[in-house]
């Protein structure tokens, strides 16, 4: 047997921006996909089926615009797929609850809190927590939140203040 | 003064212009209530950010990152002297220092995963499944090692499984094992661990192989394509 080689070294120059770019910002879709998912299994799942969907339509990316909204739109398109072919499929999403408490440090205090948040979420309706969830945890303009949901700006101010207020009057104790 | 909700939130997040945000700061100060919601709209954003900036502080799960990463396969040279026909990629010095039966799928059982048509052994059931669905990042009880494209264009993989390791190309008739050996390398518990492969398959792969492996992308678009 001859020396062994890395054969992969053009390939990595190549695609070290588009992958490197996506890599970095796993961190952040992993959150986004905590917002929508009920627990952080599906989130993951989710996660990985945007992935895909990036990879394969890595021609459709344009350099130089916002890759975090492109990746919004996918994980949300994604999340509704996920959805709908789990609905088809009869199966439900596991509740909340069940992994509510995965992956947290620290006492029973943080995790009861850390499920009053999850499910203050998952009580609203999906435009609602996808507004709150792009603006609140993910920090987006209003303007940017729109584009990324394909809204007029009114329609997503409209859906925020309704999550919001739902929100604030189930979690109103403790803000 | 009336100050419609949706104004006021925008006003909490900073989204409004001077001449707008003047307004409601003039309508805050002549009701004390609005300041409230304001505060307590600043303090919702505040709760969520908290709530979930654990979660974009957590270690990446592996499995993700690794459909990022440009996967490097550490491969034999590329035998530079020798070019073996194409017909018989597995002849003569070769294919003795792979110990492979040539098609016989020696420790590949001869059902569930396995079927025969026209003489050769193509993949069938949850192989066969593997093959057309698996991506490389992702493991199960087949583990895709990498994917490429041979010199007739043909898409093939590496995969290691329990019953056997090989190397499959994408036919008209399915995926054809081009190379088999005993699975000696998947662990008992059935689900083959990530990593690199046998030596001598991969340098069988590289003999196939034209150009250099698929990278993630590429072989998803190839799986989108039915690998045709």
């Amino acid at each position: 047997m001859q020396a062994t080689r890395f054969i992969h070294e053009q390939g990595t120059l190549r695609l070290a921006a588009f992958e490197d770019d996506l890599l970095a910002l796993l961190p952040r879709l992993r959150r986004f996909a905590r917002a929508l998912a009920r627990n952080p299994a599906d989130a993951d799942d989710l996660c990985q089926m945007a992935l895909e969907k990036a990879l394969l339509g890595k021609a459709s990316w344009q350099p130089g615009t916002r890759m975090d909204s492109w990746m919004y739109r996918i994980m949300r398109n994604s999340w509704i797929d996920m959805a709908r072919s789990r609905q088809r499929a009869g199966q439900t999403f596991l509740d909340a609850d069940a992994g509510a408490d995965i992956g947290v440090d620290g006492g029973a205090e943080a995790r009861i809190a850390l499920s009053e948040v999850d499910a203050a979420l998952h009580a609203l309706p999906d435009e609602q927590r996808e507004a709150v969830a792009l603006v609140l945890v993910e920090g987006l303009a209003y303007k940017e939140a729109a584009e990324v949901l394909d809204v007029p700006m009114g329609t997503l101010t409209s859906r925020l203040v309704r999550g919001r207020q739902a929100l604030m009057a189930r979690l109103g104790e403790t803000l | 003064m009336s100050i419609d909700p949706a104004l006021l939130m925008a006003y909490a997040d900073g989204e409004l212009g001077p001449i707008e945000a003047k307004r409601v700061e003039r309508a805050i100060a002549a009701d004390p209530a609005l300041g409230e919601e304001v505060a307590r709209h600043r303090a919702l954003r505040a709760r969520l950010d908290g709530h979930f900036a654990a979660v974009a502080q957590e270690p990446v799960p592996e499995h993700l990152a690794a459909m990022l990463r440009p996967r490097v396969v550490e491969l034999p040279a590329r035998r530079r002297t020798v070019r073996m026909p194409a017909w018989a990629p597995w002849s003569g010095a070769v294919a003795a220092a792979l110990v492979l039966g040539l098609f016989v799928g020696k420790g590949l059982p001869e059902q569930g995963v396995v079927r025969t048509r026209d003489g050769q052994l193509y993949a069938a059931g949850s192989l066969a499944g593997a093959l057309d669905q698996q991506l490389a990042a992702n493991g199960g009880a087949v583990q895709m090692v990498v994917s490429f494209r041979d010199r007739e264009g043909r898409y093939c993989r590496v995969f290691r499984s329990q019953p056997a390791d090989g190397i499959a190309c994408h036919e008209e008739k399915g995926w054809a094992l081009r190379q088999t050996m005993g699975g000696s390398r998947a662990s008992t518990s059935g689900y083959a661990q990530a990593g690199s492969a046998d030596p001598a398959l991969m340098a069988a792969a590289q003999e196939l192989m034209a150009g250099d492996p698929l990278d993630a992308a590429a072989e998803a678009r190839a799986r989108a394509a039915g690998w045709k």
